[in-house]
């Protein structure tokens, strides 16, 4: 392993720790400041109750792009600092384009897949929202298709990118 | 029980301190801020998935190396797809986190901090973005 893939391991490691952190403190402050939207029984019966009274959901869904949103913006710097090595040699950028080949990083490529179109879908349906000035049930009903789409485009991403692993 | 299901705030719990968020910034300041979020969003939609189509999909990510770049910069669509992507990803990406810190940063001085933290930050990734853009196309 040479040290610019030494350094970018460090770097995604950091990216991945900042994001749990990131999530640990979204999940702290809905626990106190929202009125328990931490797992517990009454959270589970409210979420089990008939559909139209799943608007709790919409709050699910603004935590999960919050987290989605900074996992993103992480990987965002850490790649502009690797293709900025483009710049300094082509050498240095091929050397460290090698660990994106690799099994492990193309099953953080599947999830990085799967939180951006969870952001850019719920992203739409929050202007959606926000133009068509819809209620919490519509929302919460938008969340369907969001979701439809995200495993689609995400389970199908994923099997062209492992593909070549198993090939 | 109220009528949604929603549940009872801590609030009206005894014995939680509860403060109420405090929305930073002027009225104007955060209009813009979200207004941007949300034209940056719509462009980073077509651009991001774009991307990653390209350097996923249409090309393994294998085969996505320097020759692969050069080949993409050397049409000046790419370039402006590739710099637009950049500079609208930075910005949508330091407004959210932006909101995120004032959120979640209740004392004054600290919060100060990690927003020039992050506008530092951003920055400098905006600068080595546009570096490494002007130094492949010129170099």
């Amino acid at each position: 392993m040479t040290a610019v893939q030494l350094a970018f391991l460090v770097g995604l490691t950091g990216v991945l720790a900042a994001v749990g952190w990131f999530a640990l403190t979204v999940m702290r402050a809905a626990a106190r400041g929202d009125g328990g939207t931490h797992l517990s029984v009454s959270l589970l019966r409210r979420l089990g109750r008939s559909p139209q009274e799943r608007a709790e959901l919409n709050r699910w869904a603004f935590y999960l792009h919050r987290v989605t949103g900074m996992a993103i913006l992480g990987f965002l710097c850490l790649h502009i600092l690797d293709v900025g090595t483009y710049a300094i040699s082509r050498g240095t950028y091929d050397d460290l384009h090698e660990l994106y080949g690799s099994a492990p990083m193309r099953v953080f490529e599947s999830g990085l897949l799967v939180a951006i179109l969870f952001h850019t879908f719920n992203g739409l349906r929050i202007l959606a929202i926000d133009l068509g000035d819809l209620g919490q049930l519509t929302a919460r009903r938008l969340l369907v298709p969001v979701v439809a789409v995200t495993l689609v485009l995400g389970v199908a991403g994923t099997v062209v990118i492992m593909a070549p692993v198993f090939s | 029980m109220t009528s949604l299901g929603q549940p009872v705030s801590p609030r009206h719990r005894p014995g939680v301190r509860w403060e109420a968020p405090r929305p930073a910034g002027s009225r104007r300041a955060r209009a813009a801020t979200y207004v941007t979020v949300r034209v940056t969003g719509l462009i980073l939609a077509v651009l991001v998935l774009g991307h990653f189509a390209m350097t996923h999909v249409v090309t393994d990510v294998a085969e996505a190396d320097a020759g692969f770049i050069a080949e993409r910069w050397g049409s000046a669509l790419w370039i402006a797809w590739d710099g637009t992507m950049l500079t609208a990803a930075l910005v949508h990406g330091a407004a959210g986190a932006w909101i995120a810190i004032e959120d979640y940063t209740a004392d004054r001085a600290r919060r100060r901090r990690r927003l020039g933290l992050l506008a530092a930050a951003t920055a400098l990734l905006l600068a080595t973005g546009w570096a490494t853009l002007a130094v492949a196309i010129l170099g």
